[in-house]
């Protein structure tokens, strides 16, 4: 009967897997947003000695590649992907303190808000959920978001990526201005600066003097984590 | 009589060609609504719906950020407030709208003839509003300039099936952020002399608005009569912000119309169900609309909503399906039930260029809207891709929908001509009615004629080039816009108008947010 069958799946003892079972086991908890699960895995991962650098590439990043990658297809739907981040947050929140006692970084983190005047943020909140599942840590600043808002916030998380999301043309030339202060500021380069919103293209990125324009999620989260690594790989 | 006429002289072809140019149908400010209204709830479903509307409002409440004004009214009204947090009694909203608001109105275009009658069984049909980019053939998609917006002005001023200029038609990304609206507001005054809706982006601009409008109709008509529609949109789930309730407040206080439209993506801005939907729906436009008529009482409102649902794959808004069509069916039950005009609809689409998928999105929103009864119909057309992109080829695909949908409200004539009782006794068993005295009578008025469609044979068709939809459309406008000619406009009224923007744009620097 196939009742029992997901019965049976639903007992599995993560801490008898081996490892190479435990973190396929945890590509599909990831999958199916378990978050309690993927703690669970997380801290048998480390009681067996893996360091947290590898715990978080190997099972939490490499798991939510998977879910990138579907999401990205159309297989997974927003909600599914929602649960899969914060699945992925839980294993993360216990990482982070590791990772900082070894000077390891996370993947990356990220300040984003939506700009001031403007108050969508249906977009800005799914590229929050999307770089959470890459493994970054996102603070977010929420809605009508003024100069003096991100820079609060970036001197106060120090992130790698400074995101901007506006919805209306009305709003988004002032992009330029946060972007302008911080030229004036001497800290531009300090940051990558991706920026998005449905009535921006590749040229309104460039007129603004962002790094990149995205034009969804799915592509925000692969470009930050990207220029993420390549910028440590160039300051190594 | 037929007969007669028949026999005496027309004037021949140079009068034939110079009547048929003028169109068969005559121009009509609005339609009126001659079939009944597509209702999909009975009244235990509708009564649910407002009673779990009731309970939001009381438990939940509705927010009022940032603007102390609201919860003062609400306050001395009755209302409960918990910081920006309004809870309201059962039936608060309903008795204070009830009370207060016109059940229609008139909102007066400078050219009398083209008043539009807002409410009841008439509806109006609006361009689409809000796209920061437009689109064509032959020059693709760009973002707007303040002569794309000149030119959906004239467009919608020519079509015989618009009742209405619009408002914010296309977004004029070439001139200043802050003095858009004067230019905005200008080009609907000057090129053309339909009604037209105001700036919403911020209090000082619905002021302007009106300063403006004062210079056309008067300062005194102004108070007394409306002039002004206006967009207001609530922003959901359950609230409502300072940038909106400072251009409502602005706009009814000069006893101007607003349209309170909970605008929403179903699934993000609101549960996934349609229940769940109209539910919240209902809850934020009784809170909006309640908020308008304390501040003064018979301003009028309309009862407005979008609906569109997100994919749940991506996010991204989606149209056309019939979920958001059924939202719409049964937000116009309500609207009625409440007592108030209601705004809808349009012809909506996700699609980026004028292709099948356009079409069939936007005939399937455009139908379900006027059979759901909407009065004011914003967005009916030039809406491409989610209202990202204006489309010069889709207005006139739209416009030549929009007939058609007067057509279709106006119901079955069952006059005797209409009987056509003469024609079969004319004609008999056999035969064809081509020639029948009945049809020589009624012929050119008889049924909608598009001037879009191809129903052409093959071998014309392919003669005169093979033109899809699209590239006719395409020709259509161009040619529009060649035999443009401006309505009058009194000389010192648009003297006024452009003293007044000079001296406006000059208090203050350009600036770009
Ligand atoms: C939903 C919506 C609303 C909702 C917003 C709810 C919310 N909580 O966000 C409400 C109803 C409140 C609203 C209000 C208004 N809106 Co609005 N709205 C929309 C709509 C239909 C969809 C936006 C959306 O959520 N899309 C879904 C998400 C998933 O897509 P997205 O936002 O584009 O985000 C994706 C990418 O762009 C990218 N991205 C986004 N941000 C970022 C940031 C970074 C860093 C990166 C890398 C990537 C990235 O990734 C995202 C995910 O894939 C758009 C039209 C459209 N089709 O876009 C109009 C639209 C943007 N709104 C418009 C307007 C005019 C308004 C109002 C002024 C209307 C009014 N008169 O009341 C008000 C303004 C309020 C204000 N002060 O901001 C216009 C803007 C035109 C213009 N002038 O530029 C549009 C185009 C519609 C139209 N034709 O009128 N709106």
């Amino acid at each position: 009967m196939s009742d029992s069958n997901e019965e049976y799946e639903e007992d599995i003892i993560l801490a008898d897997l081996s490892d190479e079972e435990l973190v396929e086991q945890m590509f599909d908890d990831l999958y199916d947003g378990l978050k309690e699960e993927i703690e669970e895995g997380t801290n048998i991962l480390l009681s067996r000695g893996w360091s947290a650098e590898k715990v978080l590439n190997e099972a939490l990043v490499a798991g939510m590649t998977i879910v990138g990658i579907d999401f990205r297809d159309g297989i997974l739907f927003v909600p599914e992907v929602l649960m899969a981040a914060n699945a992925m947050k839980g294993g993360m929140a216990i990482l982070k303190p590791l990772l900082a006692e070894t000077g390891a970084k996370p993947v990356g983190t990220m300040v984003i808000g939506t700009v001031k005047g403007d108050i969508h943020d249906i977009g800005k909140n799914l590229v929050g959920m999307m770089l959470e599942g890459a493994g970054f840590e996102v603070f977010d600043i929420g809605i009508n978001s003024s100069v003096e808002d991100f820079f609060a916030a970036m001197e106060k998380h120090k992130p790698d990526v400074l995101g901007m999301s506006a919805l209306l043309t009305t709003t988004m030339p002032y992009m330029k201005v946060v972007i302008d202060e911080m030229v004036n500021k001497g800290i531009r380069d300090d940051y990558i600066v991706l920026v998005g919103g449905a009535p921006l293209n590749e040229e309104f990125g460039e007129y603004v003097g962002a790094d990149r324009y995205c034009r969804d999620s799915a592509e925000a989260a692969a470009v930050a984590v990207a220029m993420v690594t390549e910028r440590r790989q160039s300051s190594a | 009589m037929s007969e007669r006429k028949r026999r005496s002289r027309a004037g021949g072809r140079r009068k034939k060609i110079a009547a048929r140019e003028q169109g068969t149908r005559k121009y009509r400010p609005y339609i009126e609504r001659n079939i009944p209204y597509f209702e999909i709830l009975n009244e235990e479903g509708l009564a649910l719906i407002e009673k779990n509307a009731d309970i939001l409002l009381e438990e939940i409440g509705v927010e009022f950020r940032d603007f102390p004004k609201a919860l003062d009214l609400f306050k001395n009204a009755g209302a409960d407030i918990d910081g920006e947090r309004v809870h309201f009694p059962p039936g608060f909203c309903r008795q204070i709208i009830q009370s207060n608001a016109p059940s229609e109105y008139t909102q007066h275009a400078r050219n009398p003839a083209n008043n539009v009658i807002i409410g009841g069984r008439r509806t109006v049909l609006v361009p689409a509003y809000g796209s920061p980019f437009v689109r064509d053939l032959d020059k693709g998609r760009r973002y707007a300039t303040i002569e794309d917006f000149r030119n959906f002005v004239k467009l919608a001023y020519m079509s015989p099936n618009l009742h209405h200029s619009g408002g914010t038609i296309c977004e004029p990304v070439d001139v200043p952020v802050n003095k858009r609206h004067f230019d905005m507001i200008y080009s609907h005054i000057k090129y053309s002399d339909k009604p037209f809706m105001g700036s919403v982006t911020h209090p000082e601009r619905a002021e302007d608005t009106v300063s403006m409008a004062k210079l056309v109709f008067g300062e005194t008509f102004l108070e007394e009569n409306t002039v002004l529609t206006s967009l207001i949109n609530a922003n959901s789930p359950l609230t409502f912000d300072d940038t909106m309730l400072g251009a409502a407040t602005v706009y009814a206080e000069h006893n101007q119309a607003t349209m309170i439209s909970p605008f929403i993506l179903a699934g993000a801005m609101s549960p996934v169900t349609i229940a769940g939907t109209v539910t919240q729906i209902l809850a934020e436009a009784l809170a909006g609309m309640a908020y308008i008529q304390l501040v003064k009482p018979g301003a009028p409102v309309i009862f407005g909503t979008f609906a569109s649902a997100v994919s749940m794959q991506s996010g991204a808004p989606t149209f056309g399906t019939p979920e958001p069509g059924h939202v719409m069916t049964i937000v116009g039950a309500l609207a009625r039930r409440l007592g108030v005009p209601f705004r809808s609809g349009g012809g909506l689409c996700a699609s980026k260029v004028p292709d099948a998928q356009a079409a069939y999105e936007s005939a399937n929103t455009l139908q379900a809207s006027a059979l759901a009864g909407v009065n004011f119909m914003l967005h009916t057309a030039g809406w491409l891709e989610g209202g990202l992109s204006m489309g010069y080829e889709k207005f006139i695909m739209d416009a030549d929908q929009a007939g058609m949908l007067a057509v279709m409200l106006q119901g079955v004539d069952l006059s005797e001509n209409a009987q056509a009782m003469d024609a079969f006794r004319e004609i008999g068993p056999g035969g064809h009615f081509l020639g029948a005295a009945h049809t020589q009578a009624n012929f050119e008025s008889a049924f909608y004629r598009s001037e879009l469609a191809d129903n052409n044979s093959f071998e014309q068709w392919e003669e005169e080039g093979s033109f899809d939809c699209a590239m006719r459309a395409n020709l259509k406008w161009k040619e529009m816009l060649k035999e443009y000619e401006a309505p009058k406009l009194d000389p010192a009224i648009d003297e006024a108008l452009l003293e007044f923007i000079a001296k406006r744009k000059s208090e203050f620097e350009d600036r770009d947010y």
